[in-house]
């Protein structure tokens, strides 16, 4: 269907000659991305030196040398020494980094009981988070989920999939998902409740966390988190939540960010890549692998887009501005040019005495005189469009803006 | 097809309806396009004055900070309650009218946002950085004191990991702003994050640091330290101005090619350690859960991309005749590195040509890429497909799903259809098993 005349109508030249990879069929990436990096060997543009090592995220990672990196140019002046700020006072670092790490180093003093936390709960969270943390109000749930794991440790709902007749989601919950416990503890004392973050003492804090651990069934060091139970640092930093191990690449110990590069290396198995066919490609997918593709249309489409789709290009509706009145603002548009300052030879608005010998003419004959036009004065100032009751109130709007106040 | 895009006047009569009248006569040109010329209606706004000729503008700074003109007020962000991950729209997303863009620079009002606690606003005289944790000198930096260092400025998109995160399972959205608009892009200036460290002394046991913001939410996340020192900046202005509260003013981290919520807007603190931290927005949030019932954590950077812009379903070819000669265009982008080349397909996905690229091609960077086209009023599976320079080729939905299942919801990548019929309306489609 797509032949090669396409071509022939390019307008300009192509950015990398036409290549004979066009109907080579299918390649693997790497030999077609490299096929077309000799194809261009001409053109500078988009081909950048690149660093013998992978970045850690599996792309490149730019070479900066000689004033250039990619595209951009630099000042290769030195800028050591250049230093500026202050160092910060130990009171300042205590009371910005209130972070803590898994393991518990960083978590502050403190207690609070599941007892305790239920009332908190109860009272700054229940409105959007539900009942028992089981979500339903359009917030996130917070409990709740099938916590039951596979042979190999995995949670089992967490393998939900949603696809060939499917309906039932993973649920993401504290006790279904979340690796680890301090996060809940740092989460809620920073960001929650919503409208007033901050608000909760580390106490509150201890209570709510272990009133949610307890809705999501987490046992401390095998015991059971009943009404009574006291949580403090030392008992959070020992719990471990269902799928702590649920989570890849390896993050922790001094091999975390090697594992990490090593994972992204293997972009093609790990998060999946493309193949650059060009003709009779074919793409079978399906339950089995093998089912040919189709195309799949919306099945139902959102109403409620704010502001409303619209491609139109015509005047806004028209917003009243309360700050200022109709005769004000037809002056605005109108008059103001002229009556504004002296050099037009009109009478300037707010200048009482220049208006006291005008309003002596009577308002009436002021007012025909403005439709009508007077000495350097156009009829209605120019704007034909104002009706003489628009007129009307612009005079009296700089009538009164004229008097002694 | 369903026409939910507003292409005509609703209100009818306005003294100010020229536009109408515009519609009328070009359709009148059009009706007449083989006749003689004599034949051909003349234009009114040809024939007569235009009122805007016939009367004196607004005096030179009437708007001393400029605005877009009035008759573009339907070009804005839009949202909508699925955007939000709550119930109510300030921890929510509104998106780009990618539709209405033209080359690489996203205005800076139309900048997509996506907030966790509500838009804040920071108090520039009172905002302090903090640089702390495995450093030989931790530092407290005022706005001022962070614009003394030598700045640097990079033209980079930045995309929201979850930007079709709703059509993992199906083609979602009928428009290109929802299909795509979780993203934008700009040129940052700041400081790079090295300028600094090389005065402070980062520690060798240094692995990673966390990235903390000020607003309610102290939205924080976890980069390792390599990154850091690669490319990362402290910025402080987006286009040449000061960046919009909704981006994080007065400074937010830009990681470049990383996912927005890596780049934390209203940054307040940086600090060094041995160990990452699990903050919630990498745990519960930002993870990528797969068929295995496993998810990926640290998933970085924004795959390769790519989507047609122009047809799309806001701007459709239903004015084109047989015959004319058509630009398709669109954006590719790739947070690992630098956009190549960009394929594109009519038969959904069976053959491939080669677009091409245009203007600027800088890395991790929207890139425009551009293909002329015969229209023939027939139905099309108008796809694009991009490749860049560390070996990424975009997968089809299939080809990512093999791997990653429907539910990842974060770092969806793949190829986009848009069913172009006989007509010349677009929809969104998905060709798939
Ligand atoms: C006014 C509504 C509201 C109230 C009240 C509220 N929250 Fe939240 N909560 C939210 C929203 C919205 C989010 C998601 C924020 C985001 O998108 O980052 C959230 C997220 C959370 C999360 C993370 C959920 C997850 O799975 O990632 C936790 C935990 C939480 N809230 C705990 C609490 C606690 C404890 C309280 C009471 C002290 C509370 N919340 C009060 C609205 C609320
Ligand atoms: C192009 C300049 C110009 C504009 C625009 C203009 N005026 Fe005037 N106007 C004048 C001048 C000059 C005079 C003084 C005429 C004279 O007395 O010779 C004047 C006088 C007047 C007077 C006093 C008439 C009298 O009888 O002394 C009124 C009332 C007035 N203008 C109203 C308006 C209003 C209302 C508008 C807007 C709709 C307007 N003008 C716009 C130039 C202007």
């Amino acid at each position: 269907m797509f032949k090669l005349d396409r071509k022939s109508i390019l307008i300009g030249a192509s950015l990398f000659a036409s290549s004979a990879l066009l109907f080579t069929g299918c390649l693997p990436s790497s030999t077609s991305v490299n096929e077309k990096t000799n194809a261009s060997a001409s053109s500078k543009l988009g081909q950048y030196e690149i660093k013998s090592k992978t970045a850690i995220d599996g792309g490149v990672t730019y070479v900066r040398a000689n004033g250039v990196e990619t595209a951009y140019a630099y000042n290769q002046q030195n800028t050591k020494g250049v230093s500026f700020g202050r160092t910060a006072t130990p009171n300042e670092i205590k009371a910005w980094d209130r972070d803590s790490l898994h393991d518990g180093t960083g978590l502050p003093e403190g207690e609070g009981s599941v007892e305790l936390g239920e009332e908190l709960y109860d009272a700054q969270c229940v409105s959007c988070h539900g009942d028992f943390g089981a979500g339903g109000r359009g917030y996130p749930q917070l409990s709740g989920g099938n916590q039951s794991k596979d042979e190999n440790g995995v949670v089992i709902t967490l393998k939900n999939q949603r696809v060939y007749g499917k309906t039932e989601a993973p649920k993401r919950t504290i006790g279904t998902y979340w690796p680890k416990a301090t996060t809940l503890f740092t989460y809620i004392r920073d960001a929650m409740p919503y409208a007033h973050p901050k608000s909760l003492t580390n106490d509150e804090t201890y209570a709510i966390t272990a009133y949610l651990l307890a809705q999501n069934r987490i046992k401390i060091d095998g015991e059971t988190m009943d009404d009574e139970y006291i949580l403090d640092k030392e008992k959070l930093a020992k719990v471990v939540l269902p799928n702590n191990n649920g989570f890849y690449p390896d993050i922790d110990g001094p091999n975390g960010p090697e594992n990490v590069r090593a994972f992204f290396a293997n972009r093609a198995k790990n998060i999946g890549a493309g193949i650059r066919c060009m003709s009779d490609c074919k793409d079978p997918g399906g339950i089995d692998g093998k089912t040919e593709t189709a195309v799949m249309t919306i099945e139902y489409e959102m109403s409620d887009v704010k502001p409303p789709y619209s491609t139109v290009r015509d005047l806004p509706p028209e917003q009243e501005d309360k700050t200022i009145s109709k005769a004000e603002k037809m002056y605005n548009v109108s008059c103001k040019l002229c009556h504004a300052t002296p050099q037009m030879g009109a009478p300037v608005i707010g200048d009482v005495d220049a208006w006291k010998s005008v309003i002596a003419k009577g308002f009436d004959k002021v007012l025909v005189n403005s439709i009508a036009g007077i000495g350097g004065m156009p009829p209605k100032g120019g704007n034909e469009d104002l009706t003489d009751t628009d007129m009307k109130l612009i005079v009296e709007f700089m009538i009164d803006s004229s008097k002694k106040k | 097809m369903d026409k939910t895009f507003e292409t005509e006047r609703s209100t009818s009569v306005s003294r100010r309806d020229f536009f109408k009248r515009t519609v009328a006569v070009s359709a009148v040109a059009a009706a007449s396009i083989l006749a003689p010329g004599s034949l051909l209606a003349d234009d009114e706004n040809i024939i007569h004055h235009t009122k805007w000729g016939t009367i004196l503008g607004d005096e030179c700074n009437f708007n001393p900070y400029g605005l877009p003109s009035e008759y573009e007020h339907n070009v804005v962000r839009r949202t909508s309650a699925l955007m939000s991950s709550g119930g109510d729209m300030h921890a929510a997303i509104s998106m780009t009218p990618l539709h209405e863009l033209s080359g690489i620079i996203v205005p800076n009002g139309l900048h997509f946002t996506r907030t966790h606690n509500g838009v804040a606003h920071i108090d520039p005289n009172k905002y302090r950085l903090m640089i702390h944790g495995l450093v030989e000198k931790p530092i407290v930096l005022t706005l001022d004191q962070l614009k003394r260092y030598p700045s640097e400025s990079r033209i980079l998109f930045l995309e929201c990991p979850s930007n079709s995160a709703a059509e993992w399972k199906g083609p979602q959205f009928g428009s290109l702003q929802f299909v795509k608009g979780m993203m934008s892009c700009s040129e940052w200036t700041g400081v790079r994050l090295k300028t600094i460290l090389d005065d402070l002394g980062l520690k060798p046991e240094a692995k990673w640091m966390l990235a903390e913001g000020s607003d309610g939410s102290e939205m924080s996340r976890t980069l390792p330290v390599e990154k850091v020192l690669d490319d990362v900046m402290i910025v402080y202005a987006q286009n040449g101005e000061a960046l919009r509260d909704e981006q994080g003013y007065p400074v937010r981290l830009m990681a470049p090619g990383w996912e927005a919520n890596l780049c934390v807007k209203w940054l307040k603190r940086l600090e060094f350690g041995d160990k990452p931290w699990y903050a919630k927005e990498e745990t519960s949030k930002y993870t990528v859960l797969t068929a295995s019932g496993k998810a990926i954590q640290h998933f970085y950077a924004n795959e390769v991309n790519s989507i047609v812009t122009s047809p799309c379903p806001e701007k459709p070819w239903t004015d084109l005749k047989v015959g004319d000669l058509v630009e398709i265009e669109g954006l590719a982008w790739s947070g690992h590195g630098t956009i190549r080349g960009v394929d594109i397909s009519f038969d959904g996905g069976k053959n491939w040509t080669e677009a091409n690229l245009k203007g600027l091609v800088l890395p991790k960077a929207w890139t425009r890429f551009s293909y002329m086209y015969r229209y023939e009023g027939k139905a099309l599976l108008l796809q694009s497909r991009s490749y860049d320079d560390s070996d990424n080729v975009q997968p089809t939905v299939n080809q990512e799903k093999k791997v990653v299942g429907v539910e990842g919801v974060y770092h969806r990548n793949a190829i986009c259809t848009w069913a172009v019929d006989a007509k010349g309306g677009v929809t969104n489609v998905q060709v798939r098993s």
